[in-house]
């Protein structure tokens, strides 16, 4: 049995802005001694291959165009020098305002010979955040300093902000305040592209900007950017948002916490932490002007800033490095039962005798959108032989009356190998998948991939969608 | 008078005076102790206090960090000191600690323990802790009397024996047996494995295993043994797995499992990991390092 194995992971982030690739090397080490039951963790994770940032293809301005993505990966993967058969795991992001349903699965479609069985596609303004602040180092930095460290991730179209405290995500909020929300020509410098929010907060300043000679439409374009992040300001410091800021505000699940420090990571980011470039107009839209508006900004001169290990790399490094989580190598998993995609989580409710039911809580989860939900299990007082029997019976009891297979259940201890033999004893015509050592909260969804020839582990990638508070 | 007698009479004086007072406090003072401790119901038991989540340092200059710390590791860090000494706290809950792995090594498991899990009750040539603990030799040997009680006891060539011994822990065995073994037998009757009668050892050494299989020639025989105790745990159970077992076998040819416990991995999960370990071993046909 080898020490260690690796794994080959790709990460593709298709953005408002740009589309990027990159792959990386997750290694596997079990790092209980020889003599110990063995236990997986991901050890180390290196970046193997960095693709260009490219523009995201659009057909119009609403469209992704899959067929113009699909030659852009194609050719990442070539320079790569990988086949997609050799990837072994990864995961799509698609984000800020590309994340909408009919591009998601025109993506999903036009990548499917490259993003293969196991390589997940998925979207939300709060995922991304958690993502970029993984793929920054926000979330290592909060863990090292024993603080809570604000990620803001701007980037083309959005601003997504984690709060990461002592290593966990504690908070997510995305912001409609972006680079390329106001485009322009980078001869002439004048606007070519007003997107809906920015305009609304145009008009406040300037009703006929477009008509307005170049100087003049320079400091609307700053005002406007000023006010955009004001409202970043409000939202990180729990301020009362005002009328205009509810078209900007996408999501806010902030706790109302001290933040220690900030890290600033996405493309814009790059023009905070390097202030005074004089060619604003580099990249055909107003980036370093948005910056400038950052650092003149409370948040910059609040608090302590950071500076991340990624920026306009944050997500895809996140995607494609930090999305994987390993369970434990003391599972039970039924033969061709994986891969899984979008499982749900779902919580028991606890009953007055102190068995735990799922009945109820499944219900939430009962359109066909799932193929099948998976049933977490509770930390339980012990993991004593009768416990668990205890509450196999009841599991086996419930589960034949809940929809989908193959039954997907997931322990909170160390637990998952003789439950799911048990299980597998109680209801043996049943393909049963039994995991634990990950950890979840309400919300979550899970993809799970094909257990891997090292140790009987399985990757499992958790999208938490959002933060009970 | 000379000075040294002087110097005498004033010792002796002194040392009246200190015994009276001490006959004083004994009489007068200890009652009232007394009371004053079944006022309170009972004395707290030492060793009940979970040491990862006692804070000793008074007045932390950051208590999150400092109780983050103490959680990351059973070790005895941040307890806190008297002068360059240890708190007397600290230096009892040693002792208890220490103790409490002494008698997990001189303890006996019960003597209906066997009969209660099914198992044929046999002893090594050690007729006694003392015997055991300075003779290791004679824990691996079995006289005729036992091997006729095994024969008798046992179906010979099982697929897999089961072997429970008491070994350095028997508190290892009484706290693990129960959740590990129904856990180890339905695994393997999942699937599909026929097993022996379990079989416990008193006074028992890992390499009992040779001579138990010498006789009754099972497949796999398995030995779960409890092990030395130390400071953070008197209740480790270790599991020694080998293929073919028979006298003459070298140690390369065990695999083992060690640190089944509470804080280890817990017994109930242990026994489902062992159940599938042992398959590989069946259907490898090998064990130790020939399995790797």
């Amino acid at each position: 049995m080898a020490k260690e194995m690796t794994l080959v992971s790709v990460g593709i982030d298709v953005g408002t802005t740009t589309t990027q690739l990159v792959i990386s090397r997750l290694t596997l080490v079990n790092v209980m001694p020889g003599s110990q039951v063995p236990k997986v963790e991901i050890s180390h994770k290196s970046i193997s291959y960095m693709g260009k940032v490219h523009f995201t293809p659009f057909e119009d301005r609403r469209h992704v165009d899959g067929g113009a993505l699909r030659k852009i990966i194609a050719k990442e993967y070539e320079k790569a020098g990988v086949k997609p058969e050799q990837i072994d795991t990864g995961a799509i992001i698609i984000t800020g305002e590309t994340a909408k349903k009919e591009n998601a699965s025109e993506i999903i479609h036009s990548l499917a010979d490259y993003a293969g069985d196991f390589v997940v596609a998925t979207a939300g303004p709060d995922l991304e955040s958690v993502i970029a602040g993984k793929g920054s180092g926000a979330e290592a930095l909060s863990k090292r300093l024993h603080a809570c460290i604000a990620n803001i991730d701007i980037g083309g179209g959005t601003t997504n902000i984690a709060y990461f405290d002592r290593g966990k995500c504690i908070g997510t909020a995305c912001i409609n305040v972006g680079g390329r929300l106001l485009e322009v020509d980078p001869i002439s410098h004048r606007l070519t592209y007003i997107s809906s929010p920015a305009q609304k907060i145009l008009n406040e300043y300037c009703t006929e900007t477009s008509k307005v000679q170049s100087g003049n439409e320079l400091v609307s374009v700053k005002n406007c950017l000023r006010s955009m992040v004001e409202c970043v300001e409000r939202v990180v410091f729990q301020e009362p948002l005002l009328a205009q800021d509810s078209c900007l505000v996408m999501t806010n699940l902030l706790p109302n916490v001290k933040i220690d420090g900030v890290v600033f990571s996405g493309g814009v980011a790059k023009y905070i932490y390097l202030p005074g470039i004089e060619e604003w107009w580099i990249h055909g839209d107003v980036g370093p002007l948005l910056a400038e508006a950052f650092q003149e900004s409370r948040i910059y001169s609040s608090f302590p800033i950071h500076e991340g290990s990624e920026t306009i790399h944050a997500t895809v490094l996140g995607a494609g490095a930090h999305t994987v989580n390993v369970s434990g190598s003391t599972i039970t998993v039924s033969e061709h039962s994986l891969p899984l995609r979008n499982v749900p989580a779902v919580f028991p409710e606890s009953e007055t005798s102190g068995k735990f039911s799922w009945l109820k809580s499944v219900d939430n989860y009962l359109d066909s959108l799932y193929h099948t939900v998976a049933l977490i299990v509770p930390p339980l007082p012990n993991t004593d032989f009768l416990t668990i029997l205890t509450l196999a019976e009841t599991l086996a009891s419930e589960l034949p009356l809940i929809k989908g297979e193959p039954k997907v259940v997931i322990a909170q201890q160390d637990i998952a190998k003789v439950l799911g033999q048990t299980l597998q004893r109680l209801l043996p015509a049943i393909p049963l998948v039994c995991l634990d050592g990950i950890e979840l909260a309400f919300g979550d969804f899970l993809d799970i991939a094909k257990p891997l020839p090292y140790q009987d582990t399985v990757p499992v990638i958790v999208k938490t969608l959002i933060f009970a508070r | 008078m000379s000075l040294e007698d002087s110097v005498r009479l004033i010792v002796e004086e002194l040392l009246k005076g200190i015994e009276k007072e001490k006959n004083q406090s004994s009489n007068s003072s200890s009652p009232l102790a007394n009371s004053s401790i079944m006022d309170e119901g009972e004395i707290t038991d030492l060793a009940e206090i979970d040491l990862q989540r006692y804070l000793q340092v008074p007045n932390p200059v950051n208590k999150e960090i400092y109780n983050e710390m103490k959680l990351a590791t059973p070790a005895r860090i941040g307890v806190w000191r008297s002068g360059p000494r240890p708190l007397t706290d600290t230096l009892l809950r040693f002792r208890a600690d220490h103790a409490v792995a002494q008698d997990s090594v001189l303890g006996v498991v019960p003597e209906e323990f066997p009969a209660k899990y099914k198992m044929v009750s046999i002893q090594t040539l050690c007729k006694s802790k003392d015997e055991y603990l300075t003779r290791p030799d004679l824990g691996r040997k079995l006289d005729e009397e036992n091997l006729e009680i095994l024969t008798k006891g046992c179906p010979k060539g099982a697929m897999v024996q089961i072997i429970v011994s008491d070994g350095l822990s028997s508190k290892a065995v009484e706290a693990n047996i129960p959740n590990l073994l129904p856990a180890l037998i339905q695994g393997l009757e999942g699937m599909g494995v026929k097993l022996g009668t379990p079989i416990f050892v008193r006074n028992g050494r890992v390499a009992v295993m040779d001579t138990i299989g010498e006789e009754l020639k099972p497949e796999v025989a398995v030995i779960l043994i409890g092990e030395r105790p130390g400071l953070g745990t008197a209740e480790s159970m270790s599991a020694y797995m080998g293929y073919n077992p028979r006298l003459g076998m070298v140690e390369s040819e065990r695999t083992v499992i060690s640190n089944i416990h509470k804080g280890g991995t817990p017994a109930a999960e242990a026994g489902a990991h062992l159940a599938s370990l042992i398959k590989k071993i069946l259907d490898a046909k090998a064990s130790g390092v020939n399995l790797e």
